[in-house]
């Protein structure tokens, strides 16, 4: 799913980053431990191409994304990849079943209320499901933004730090909630964090 | 629900926001609409009436107000001429026709005008009931004032002497009967009471004995005598024969009604600036809310980014919303301009008698769509720049 090679990366003010190689499996799990400040957001942009490398090979379910022009790739990205971010991004003029029916559409342009019921059911905002995005708890954001991130059925799912405000209990809950949905969808979950909490809840690790 | 559906969603997610940026739009657009509409009906009505007059010669006095009172009948004449001198005039081989009109009386306001049947033909007047006078004291009424004063076919009534409606001084001697109403031709005769010249001698002559009703007729007089050319040259050679040779004068309706359009001229050409100037800073209004909204929404730009919405998605979004926001201030400000023509025809109806035509979409208003348009469009794209060079990245990972 993901295959990474001699990945680097610098900013203009002067930081600059070496990647370890990925190689992931189809539908398998992936942790990327790290610090703060060794470049692990970098990284999932680059992954997602957000961010072009400025060496390096990123293939993507064996799409090599650094070769697509920027429409192209940001239709590669809308189909196949879901990204979690962790600051959470909404749309925030509309209700929450409007923003899981948003992500539906782009870029195929099909909704599936079947899917979005089931989704919000799981994830517990059934009774929110109708208001603004704004007037939900912290919690209920978070969970959304999970949504947002895998109700289109992406083939790659990318968490940035997902648990890094969340209490132990929470932690678990969370991190079992995502690898439920990534395995309900058929997805690669790769989460990138700095919590070592989550270390012993996956088997595959790369540490930055 | 695509892209329309949240540009709409964010068009209505600032109510203030829409509210001040339409009114702004709608206040500019209604003005500029309203003044292009209204001058060009004044300019309409005001050429309709002096269409059929080449030179209307009248006491010396101020050429135009001459015109106004003799052509437009909206002011008071500059004083009477003798008949035979005018006569004199409509022998000339450059004048075409000349018919005399004489006046000095009304009717509940209204002006009763002595004249021939060739005025009718001049304005292409017609009779929509009845017939057309052929003794004195017949009158035929325009259409306008068989409506405001109720006047039909047989109806009888007294004149006042003057041109303003007085209530005293009233000729009780001869009543005028109406035998004729004309149909409306939207100039200057649906606001008249005509009758022949004799009528008006008449009615004046009640003051005299009748002994000396024959020395009077010796110096008949009329108002002004209003003259279609016969020749082209008359417009060089009359006006000025007139004037020089004879206590009359001569003047030309055309040219003193481009000079009273040129003193008007300055105070329209102010209005339409300052409607103008509001056009640019609605704008102006227009280019930096949705500025500020990119501004605002930068981090929903990028995440829509992250769905797959390309570059030209963002673009279509936000011009969408400031597109929708030009084509509805537009819409409303064009009714709001017809809404005001409406109350302006009401307005100079009952004071001037000149009802304005509340017109459908003009030429005119086609130019001012497209104003808005391109001014839209223009605070579209400078707003939207921030689009193209959207670093998604810092974007969403920055708190």
């Amino acid at each position: 799913m993901i295959t990474t090679k001699g990945l680097w990366f610098d900013y203009p003010e002067g930081d600059s980053f070496a990647f370890p190689d990925i190689a992931l499996e189809e539908k398998k799990h992936l942790l990327i431990l790290g610090p703060s400040g060794i470049g692990k957001t970098t990284l999932l942009h680059l992954l997602c191409g957000l961010l072009p490398p400025k060496s390096g090979e990123i293939y993507i379910d064996g799409t090599d994304v650094t070769a697509l022009n920027r429409k192209a790739l940001d239709l590669f990205r809308g189909q196949n990849i879901g990204v979690i971010f962790q600051h959470y991004h909404y749309i925030k003029s509309l209700t929450v079943e409007e923003n899981l029916k948003l992500r539906q559409l782009f870029p195929k342009g099909e909704e599936d209320q079947v899917r979005r019921l089931a989704l919000v059911d799981r994830l517990g905002l059934k009774n929110v499901l109708n208001h603004k995005v704004g007037q939900l708890s912290q919690g209920q954001k978070q969970r959304l933004a999970i949504g947002l991130g895998l109700i289109h059925r992406p083939k790659l799912i990318l968490a940035d730090e997902p648990t890094s405000n969340l209490d132990d209990e929470n932690c678990a809950a969370v991190i079992s909630l995502l690898k439920e949905e990534a395995e309900l969808c058929g997805s690669s979950l790769t989460i990138i964090t700095h919590d070592q909490r989550v270390k012993e809840l996956f088997k595959n690790h790369i540490v930055l | 629900m695509r892209l329309e559906f949240l540009a709409y969603r964010n068009m209505v997610s600032k109510p203030m926001n829409l509210v001040f940026n339409l009114l702004l739009l709608v206040l500019s657009v209604s003005l500029v609409s309203f003044i292009l509409e209204l001058s060009k009906q004044v300019n309409g009505q005001l050429e309709k009436n002096i269409a059929p007059v080449d030179l209307v010669i009248g006491a010396k006095g101020s050429p135009l107000q001459l015109v106004l009172s003799s052509v437009l009948h909206i002011d008071a004449p500059t004083g009477n001429i003798e008949l035979k001198e005018a006569e004199k005039i409509m022998q000339h081989p450059f004048v075409g026709s000349a018919i005399p009109v004489a006046y000095g009386d009304n009717y509940k306001g209204y002006r009763i005008v002595g004249t021939s049947l060739n005025y009718f033909d001049r304005y292409n007047a017609s009779i929509d009931q009845g017939r057309f006078f052929d003794k004195p004291f017949e009158v035929v009424v325009g259409s306008a004032v068989s409506e405001k004063l109720n006047l039909t076919l047989g109806d009888a009534f007294f004149s006042s002497h003057g041109l303003v409606a007085a209530g005293k001084d009233v000729h009780e001697e001869h009543a005028f009967t109406v035998v004729g109403v004309l149909a409306p031709t939207g100039s200057v005769l649906d606001k008249l009471l005509i009758s022949n010249i004799e009528s008006v001698w008449k009615a004046h002559a009640h003051d005299d004995d009748e002994n000396e009703r024959e020395h009077h007729e010796e110096k008949l007089e009329i108002t002004a005598l209003l003259v279609k050319f016969k020749s082209p040259l008359g417009l060089v050679q009359l006006p000025r024969t007139i004037n020089q040779n004879t206590s009359m004068q001569a003047a030309l309706p055309r040219f003193e009604i481009q000079r009273l359009e040129s003193f008007m001229g300055a105070g329209v050409k102010a209005i339409n600036s300052i409607a103008l100037a509001v056009l640019l800073v609605s704008g102006l209004s227009i280019l930096l809310s949705l500025a500020r909204a990119v501004r605002e929404r930068r981090k929903e730009l990028a995440l829509l980014r992250t769905y797959g919405v390309t570059t030209k998605g963002l673009f279509y979004l936000v011009f969408l919303e400031g597109l929708s926001l030009a084509v509805l201030g537009y819409l409303l400000g064009w009714l709001l301009s017809r809404l005001a023509l409406l109350f302006a025809s009401k307005q100079l109806s009952s004071s001037f008698g000149y009802p304005l035509e509340i017109s459908g979409f003009q030429e005119a208003d086609l130019y001012l769509f497209g104003a808005t348009i391109f001014i839209a469009f223009l605070a579209i794209c400078f707003a939207s720049s921030a689009i193209f060079t959207l670093n998604i990245s810092k974007t969403l990972s920055d708190e």
